[in-house]
């Protein structure tokens, strides 16, 4: 691809106030038209990667090094103001719990439509317009109803399918899928998962796709980046990884993923010897620099 | 596969914690200052010395040696009034307390976790309860029941445990939802020592901060009580009754007023912070 | 290796019913309607084997496992334990038996009592039952589940995720039970704690000869672990049988959409069709 990655991230390095490092070095691309999947265990840094090119990370941890290339814009070296308007117009968020991402006591269709014409600056009417259309194309029959009730009145299934209809409503170059499908069962999960790819297809928006089921990366990426303990360990194409893993801990997480239709392999935890070494490996090096 | 690695290191040195040690220490000058009264106060709280009225404090002008904080309308010492009113704060606080939150948390905890009846009938009496006036219910009380140190604890309990038995009903409620409530019972245990020995602690928290917050409010309920002269008999030394003393005073003898004034509030913060302060210090899940 | 030899049913239920009030539709007098969760089951759970129940959110499965360990009481039928029904004993009469019929929670931070350190977290049942209770026992069920002494003294919000789920392990099978009721206890963990507790509750149950039900929506953590399977479906029994059978020759529209709806971690282009 010459095309230029919608996402840039190089070299990004994330401190914790105190000096730990969550992230180091990561440095990925994400195409126009790409998923990119960020798959790793709890507390590999997946989620911070798309927390800090959104600008959302907790207060107490800040990108130190390296830079984050969105568009054209360098948002590292933005001011907070310039860098969230920059960014809010540009990138859209899928959340992991659809209940907290929603206001209880505000209804569906301003939670839709209000960013559209506040951050979007579109007219009432097309904003409301828009989000019509895409409730619709999330398949939600009765878009009327379901933009007139409280979040707690739809399923969780019906929540996240709201939160996409209102992530790709501002056609956004970039969406952070945040493990979107965690908190749903695996019937509704491929139904969501069929609708950001369908969704994400039909208008060559860029995904950051975070979750630790080397099951759903198989799926809906295109590459991947393989996490652990902040920094990248691997960095292919899904294809590749699949087919030939080059890291010996992407091997181990694609083993660790139970499957119904293997049965030669059961239960096989990422090896401890193989976390120690890695430890080891990555001490060692901080240790050099 | 023994697993060693251990996530969280358990740490406990947090630095000085002000807000503990601060209101500790007042807390503790109370209670030595009213339990050795009568070796520390510096004159007789009762003496009367009519050529000595409204001495001002030491830092002003016109004093005299060993009154340290002046002396009232009546040329009693000031400081030695309040160390001995301390005794009756503290005596007040810590009993009133005490009862109050015992008859109020085991009223809530029975309401929030046995529910049912109980709930609906324990609720249903607070709600009228809390619908008196509490001033007016407390200054009726104490004239049915006559003055006296206990009336006073009476009727800080019969205000006040409403307080308790609304909070700890809530929290009770909260936890008893919790799994670990279920897995009680799955381990064999008796509906009584899943309250006592699970939720319980769990609930203790707030109990200990509304307990603190109680000996505060305790001390401003005797302090109202003396100051429209319903508490202990006059003679005895109190904050409040040395307020209301005072307040005739203001203009020409302030100190009379002000120094119980500052006492009382000290003593009320502490108690408050205290409770907070000790809920972070001693609690595990907050550590 | 399927076992075609009759074992013996620890739980036999039949006709089990069971409704909740439907809060949120009562009206301003008189009684909620109630929604149907379990619309008369009839199913056996057999003695030392491992039993999945499969279904989504809304099939009643954990529904269904809180009713085996009597945490819910069923409106009709019956709960039959070894040939006796115990679907209405009262808690009194329950507590002798709740000793053999032990639960391991899907969210292990809310089932471990935040206040209690792990060695009592253990114990304390342990004492309940005279069988005893000590520190040296508390250390001999946390080695049974790969935990170190040093754990003993923690409190579980000082624990991992797959920490606490071992800490729960460890609390049932101090009691020595007959039965543990498993609910969806690796739903929220990592793939790798994930696989390390369920390799754990398959030693365990395979070394003390427990019969288990496990509850879960992840049809490939069942395929694994589990003897037979038993389909759910909106309080019915869609399928049940050896799990050979139910993966291979999937009888119902709802299990064949289960199984196929599971991402499975290799490449397979036309997954979405």
């Amino acid at each position: 691809m010459t095309d230029r990655p919608t996402l840039d991230i190089l070299q990004l390095t994330v401190t914790l106030r105190g000096g730990r490092k969550l992230l180091r070095d990561v440095s990925l691309k994400v195409q126009p038209g790409e998923v990119r999947a960020l798959v790793g265990e709890s507390g590999a840094g997946k989620s911070m990667i798309g927390k800090a090119v959104l600008g959302i990370l907790p207060p107490n941890i800040k990108p130190t090094e390296g830079e984050i290339l969105l568009d054209t814009h360098h948002l590292n070296a933005m001011t907070p103001v310039t860098r969230r308007r920059t960014v809010s117009k540009i990138a859209s968020l899928i959340p992991q719990d659809p209940l907290t991402a929603l206001n209880p006591v505000r209804k569906i269709g301003p939670q839709i439509v209000d960013p559209l014409i506040h951050i979007h600056g579109w007219s009432r009417d097309k904003a409301r317009e828009r989000a019509r259309e895409l409730l619709d194309r999330v398949q939600i029959r009765n878009t009327d109803r379901v933009l007139q009730s409280y979040p707690h009145e739809l399923s969780g299934g019906m929540r996240q399918r709201v939160l996409i209809a209102s992530a790709f409503a501002p056609s956004p170059r970039l969406i952070v899928a945040d493990e979107p499908t965690t908190a749903l069962d695996v019937t509704v999960q491929k139904q969501i998962l069929r609708l950001i790819r369908e969704l994400q297809q039909e208008t060559g928006t860029a995904v950051l796709f975070v979750t630790h089921d080397m099951g759903v990366v198989a799926k809906i990426s295109q590459r991947v980046s393989v996490l652990f303990a902040g920094r990248v360990m691997e960095d292919a194409a899904t294809e590749d990884v699949f087919r030939n893993p080059q890291h010996p801990y992407t091997e181990a997480l694609i083993a660790a993923t139970p499957s119904y239709s293997d049965l030669n392999r059961s239960f096989s935890p990422v090896p401890p010897a193989l976390i120690a070494d890695l430890h080891a490996k990555i001490a060692a090096e901080e240790a050099a620099s | 596969m023994a697993d060693t690695t251990l996530t969280a290191p358990r740490s406990r040195n947090r630095g000085l914690n002000l807000r503990f040690w601060l209101p500790l220490f007042w807390v503790v000058l109370l209670i030595l200052a009213a339990v050795f009264a009568p070796w520390v106060a510096p004159r007789d709280p009762l003496a009367q010395d009519l050529f000595l009225e409204r001495l001002p404090p030491f830092f002003m002008k016109g004093t005299e040696p060993g009154y340290w904080l002046g002396t009232d309308s009546l040329g009693r010492d000031v400081l030695s009034r309040m160390i001995y009113g301390a005794r009756i704060a503290l005596i007040v606080s810590f009993t009133a307390a005490t009862l109050t939150c015992i008859f109020g948390s085991v009223l809530g905890l029975v309401a929030g976790y046995f529910g049912g009846w109980w709930d609906t009938v324990i609720s249903r009496l607070v709600d009228i309860w809390m619908s008196f006036p509490p001033v007016l219910f407390a200054v009726l009380l104490v004239a049915v029941m006559g003055t006296g140190l206990w009336s006073v604890i009476a009727a800080i309990v019969l205000i006040d445990w409403t307080r308790f038995a609304r909070v700890i009903r809530a929290e009770t409620l909260v936890q008893a939802r919790m799994d670990y409530v279920d897995s009680a019972r799955i381990g064999g245990a008796r509906r009584i020592s899943t309250l006592v020995s699970e939720i319980l602690p769990n609930v203790l928290p707030s109990i200990i901060a509304l307990l603190t917050l109680e000996m505060g409010i305790a001390v401003i309920v005797e302090a109202i009580l003396s100051f429209v002269n319903l508490s202990i008999s006059s003679d005895d030394p109190t904050w409040g009754s040395m307020i209301a003393e005072g307040r005739g005073a203001i203009y020409f003898a302030w100190w009379v007023l002000l120094f119980p004034l500052i006492a009382l509030f000290l003593t009320v913060l502490s108690f408050s912070q205290l409770g907070e302060g000790m809920k972070q210090r001693f609690d595990p899940v907050l550590q | 290796m399927s076992v075609d030899v009759l074992t013996r049913p620890l739980f036999s239920v039949r006709g089990l019913c069971l409704s909740f009030p439907d809060q949120s539709r009562k009206p301003l007098f008189g009684a909620a309607p109630r929604i149907e969760v379990l619309k008369g089951l009839d199913l056996d759970i057999p003695e030392g084997r491992i039993t999945g129940i499969v279904g989504e959110s809304g099939s009643g499965k954990s529904t269904l496992g809180r009713v085996l360990v009597r945490l819910l009481t069923p409106d009709a039928g019956q709960v039959l334990l070894d040939g006796k029904d115990i679907a209405h004993l009262d808690e009194d009469a329950l507590r002798p038996l709740r000793r053999d019929l032990q639960m391991i929670f899907q969210d292990p931070m809310s089932s471990l009592n935040p206040r209690h350190n792990v060695a009592r977290i253990i114990t304390t049942p342990m004492k309940r039952y005279g069988l005893g209770g000590s520190h040296a026992d508390a250390l001999a069920a946390l080695e049974r589940v790969g935990l170190g002494a040093a754990f003993a003294e923690r409190y579980p919000h000082e624990l991992s995720g797959g920490q606490r789920q071992r800490v729960g392990i460890a609390r049932a099978i101090a009691l020595k039970p007959r039965f543990i009721l498993a609910d969806e206890i690796v739903s929220g963990l990592d793939v790798s704690s994930q696989a390390q507790v369920l390799s754990l509750l398959k030693d365990l149950a395979r070394d003390m000869g427990l019969t288990v039900a496990f509850i879960s929506h992840d049809l490939s953590v069942i395929r694994h672990l589990c003897d037979d399977v038993i389909v759910l479906n909106l309080g019915e029994i869609l399928e049940s049988g050896s799990v050979e059978q139910v993966f291979d020759n999937p009888q119902s529209e709802v299990t064949k959409t289960l199984l196929d709806a599971i991402p499975l971690p290799e490449l397979d282009p036309d997954w979405f069709d």
